[in-house]
């Protein structure tokens, strides 16, 4: 799998290339010195709780916004000296993915289409078919926009998204208000996206979804990336080793809670009936010699179990930090 | 799903090709359908019927001639027009420019590969398609009017023309005001307030010598057309009195009104659409570049100082020149020195808004100014470009003010020193006191601005600006307090201009419970003023200073550059 990294690699040049992006709104710094590549062909998820930058940085990206500085380089086109060319190689989807209330579908599929020079009119009107068939939303072509539901207002930025064949979509929270069944399928047509070249830059609230639909992903906390790459390396990045354990014993619990007590990774202990419940702070080597000492101690043990913070649970505490002065 | 393609290689939308332009398009597809629009035109088509057949009965009734009859159909349907054009026109523009940021679709648009211009030539016709379309309606009643009325085309031509002109122009005005007020039913008001204020309060000033004003509207070349317009006898009455006006005229130079008008009209629309495109390429930017907005505050001198000085000889830039109408033929007329005293300052007051206005567009805020500063650190700089948006306005403001004050020491010696007031004169050093008015309160504003920020100018206007002239108001209707209500008026940067001509201008013939203390006034406040501004450049020097230190002094960074690493 393609590795996102905070420095781009050698071999293949990057999608997208963002490098010492600052972006700053009057004294409040949104976005801080942001280094970040990410290859062709990746689905890759951008997480970060309120404020932590990811729309502005994702309006620098799609033009949208003039950094401080900072060079963004999207498809080999330098944003902020080519806006034109950027755009066209970009798709961009907006959170709440907003339609005007006086056009149709069709007519506002249409409109873009033309404004992006799709050819004549019967080869845009196929493209705009095929979009919409993309999108599952052939039958509401003919339906007002400020009719349709906030799944179907998606779907339709979304087709409107992938109209010119960008080579680069940069969708912010593609999924919410999508149903079960049309995160599913969003799911499949991003990933097909990536398979046929295109490189997918998503943000989303919803993190099982973005672990799921992401090869890889980034989080950010006040304006700075905090981690980079696949979910465990994200989870080892942010230094995230921290699980609960559970020991069922049949004897010796009281003898084995001393000992535990000693164990400077173990905290947070509790005794409840034969159940022994601590938080453990160590590597996984020092869990394994944390059971090895125990069985030592003649204690008899019927179950063992781990439970780790998930990555919820990471970036929930990561908001938090975010929240205190 | 497809895979990805190879890129598609969009065809260049090109700006003049309105009726291929996709934002004018899709406005067509979304305001002509026949179920909204249909009402509309049905609306239009009966009022214009009803007019022309309402006139053409009274005409046959009052036994007019079918050209008298015919032609006194062509005003009412000129006014519809007018008021479907430039009323619900401009309205729709910039009303739905606010709509399209309300519901958040702005950002479609300034992601689609078109430029600036096409943009905004697509919203420029797209948004009144509908008015236009109405407009469209009442043509062939007009065209019947022009035709049984025997109107030439050198009549109805020019006038047309200027209507279609003034429409654009205002159009453009709703564009701005869609495009920079935050809320749709304020941009709907402003815009409509704009045209109505185009109409009822410009002319008004046109009558105190800054006649650049009125070819804002359809007025001057209405008024020459109005006796080609009218039924042949109300028309022979309009053409005598029609001889006794000038024609138009620019320094020595003679126009036709509607040509003129055209070149007034076109110089604020291309401002306008370099205003929008600049909007449209980059949304933080200005209005208006520093070079841009300093050559249009020159450009518009000249309008005012070409169009009103030629009139002095004749009088006719005279307010009571007008209001005597017909009498003046007969009896000795001669303007009144205290309308010059009035005129001059109107004309530095005006000036003064101008700058107030041009120079909040370049100054930029607190924002502006730090992003430029940690970009030039970031690009190994320790000074910003001049031109750029966040480089100070200091220097481009003072060009102005005193380009301000040579445009209204000229119209003051023009009027001042012209044969209607023998013996009189204005000295060379009146220039060096509205220099000194225009620097302390057009250069003192920016500085405040720059250095302090909208609000505190917002503050600082009502205290010093508004809350003096309210204060002076009240005491002048008490007994006795007529000299303190002249000082505290004074006080008001609003009041200054005023207080300068009657201080220095030897025209001047001021009551004489005030003739001492307004000349004192004006010397202790244009004092308290010129202070003031040279504090306020210092601040803004200093706080200037102190920014861009606070960001040059910060650890360096790496200079951005093609290696990958930062």
């Amino acid at each position: 799998m393609n590795q996102p990294s905070l420095h781009p690699h050698g071999g293949r040049a990057p999608a997208i290339d963002i490098r010492c992006l600052r972006v700053d709104y009057g004294a409040f710094c949104a976005v801080d010195d942001l280094t970040l590549s990410v290859p062709p062909g990746e689905v890759f998820g951008l997480v970060g709780p309120n404020g932590a930058g990811k729309t502005s940085t994702f309006r620098v990206l799609t033009t949208l916004m003039e950094p401080t500085y900072g060079e963004v380089i999207l498809a080999g086109v330098d944003v902020l000296e080519d806006q034109a060319a950027a755009r066209r190689v970009m798709g961009y989807m907006p959170d709440l993915a907003p339609l005007p209330s006086d056009l149709k579908v069709w007519e506002f599929l249409e409109f873009h289409a033309a404004a992006y020079g799709l050819g004549a009119r019967s080869e845009r009107r196929g493209r705009v078919a095929e979009c919409l068939e993309e999108v599952a939303l052939m039958e509401q072509a003919q339906s007002w926009c400020k009719e349709l539901s906030r799944g179907q207002m998606q779907r339709v930025v979304l087709a409107k998204t992938l109209l010119h064949r960008p080579r680069v979509l940069i969708l912010d929270e593609p999924a919410s208000g999508l149903d079960p069944l049309a995160r599913r399928d969003l799911r499949n047509a991003l990933r097909k996206l990536a398979e046929g070249g295109a490189t997918v830059f998503v943000s989303s609230h919803i993190l099982s979804e973005l672990a799921e639909m992401c090869s890889s992903l980034c989080v950010m906390n006040r304006g700075r990336l905090l981690a980079a790459g696949t979910v465990d390396e994200v989870r080892r990045q942010l230094g995230s080793t921290e699980r609960t354990l559970t020991a069922t014993l049949l004897t010796r619990q009281d003898e084995a809670a001393a000992w535990l007590k000693t164990h400077p990774a173990v905290h947070d202990l509790h005794l409840t009936g034969p159940q022994l419940v601590f938080g453990f702070s160590g590597s996984d080597e020092a869990q394994a010699d944390l059971l090895e000492g125990l069985i030592h101690r003649g204690v008899r043990l019927r179950a063992f179990e781990e439970k780790r913070s998930s990555f919820e649970d990471i970036l929930v505490e990561v908001a938090e930090t975010n929240r205190r002065p | 799903m497809n895979p990805i393609p190879p890129p598609t290689h969009p065809t260049n939308h090109a700006a003049w090709a309105v009726w291929s332009n996709p934002i004018f398009r899709r406005y067509c597809q979304a305001r002509l359908r026949l179920r909204s629009a249909g009402i509309a035109l049905l609306l239009t088509l009966l009022i214009a019927g009803f007019i022309v057949a309402m006139v053409s009965s009274i005409g046959t009734r009052s036994f007019m001639t079918p050209v008298d009859a015919a032609r006194s159909g062509i005003i009412p349907l000129l006014v519809v027009q007018g008021l479907i054009l430039f009323v619900l026109g401009t309205a729709q523009v910039a009303g739905g420019m606010t709509a399209e940021r309300d519901e958040g679709v702005i950002d479609y648009q300034r992601l689609i590969p078109m430029s600036p211009l096409a943009k905004v030539l697509g919203y420029l016709f797209g948004l009144p398609v509908r008015e236009y379309v109405m407009v469209g309606v009442t043509l062939p009643f007009t065209a019947w009017c022009l035709w049984r009325g025997q109107v030439s085309w050198r009549i109805w031509l020019p006038l047309y023309a200027v209507v279609l002109s003034s429409a654009w122009l205002y159009h453009f005005t709703g564009l701005l005001t869609g495009t920079v007020a935050r809320n749709r039913r304020w941009a709907f008001l402003a815009s409509i307030g704009l045209v109505f204020c185009l109409y009822t309060i410009i002319p008004q000033m046109a009558k105190f010598g800054l006649v650049f004003f009125k070819y804002l509207t359809i007025t001057p070349v209405f008024e020459e057309c109005l006796s080609g317009l009218l039924p042949d006898s109300a028309g022979t009455m309009v053409r005598t009195a029609q001889r006794l006006l000038p024609t138009v005229k620019f320094f020595n130079l003679d126009f036709s009104e509607a040509l003129f008008t055209g070149f007034s009209q076109g110089g604020l629309i291309l401002t306008f659409v370099i205003m929008l495109c600049r909007k449209w390429r980059r949304a933080e930017s200005h209005l208006l570049g520093k070079l841009w907005a300093t050559g249009f505050f020159i450009w518009i001198q000249l309008l005012l100082l070409g169009n009103a000085l030629p009139l002095i000889d004749p009088g006719s830039l005279f307010p009571t020149h007008g209001l005597s109408g017909f009498a003046r033929i007969v009896s000795d007329w001669k303007p009144q020195p205290m309308e010059a005293v009035a005129m001059s300052g109107m004309y530095g007051l005006v000036t003064l808004g101008l700058i107030f206005v041009l120079g909040g567009i370049i100054t930029p805020s607190a924002d502006h100014q730090l992003r430029g500063w940690r970009r030039a650190r970031k690009q190994g700089s320790a000074t910003l470009p001049q031109l750029a948006d966040a480089a100070t306005a200091y220097g481009w403001v003072l060009v102005m003010a005193l380009a301000g004050a040579a445009g209204w020491f000229l119209f003051t010696r023009a009027l001042v020193g012209s044969h209607w007031f023998p013996g009189h004169a204005v000295p060379l050093s009146t220039l060096g006191y509205f220099a000194a008015i225009m620097l302390s309160c057009g250069v003192g504003f920016q500085a405040l601005l720059e250095a302090k920020g909208g609000r505190v100018v917002v503050l600082v206007g009502i205290l010093v600006g508004v809350v003096p002239l309210m204060v002076g108001a009240v005491l002048s209707a008490v007994d006795g307090m007529l000299t303190t209500a002249a000082w505290v008026t004074g006080m008001s940067p609003l009041s200054l201009p005023f207080y300068a001509v009657g201080s220095l201008l030897s025209l001047a013939e001021l009551p004489e419970t005030v003739a001492q203390a307004v000349p004192q006034a004006f010397y202790c406040w244009l004092g308290a003023g010129v202070g003031a501004m040279l504090w306020l450049s210092w601040r803004l020097w200093v706080a200037r200073r102190a920014m861009a230190a606070s960001v040059l002094a910060l650890p360096p960074t790496l200079p951005l550059s093609p290696t990958p690493s930062c």
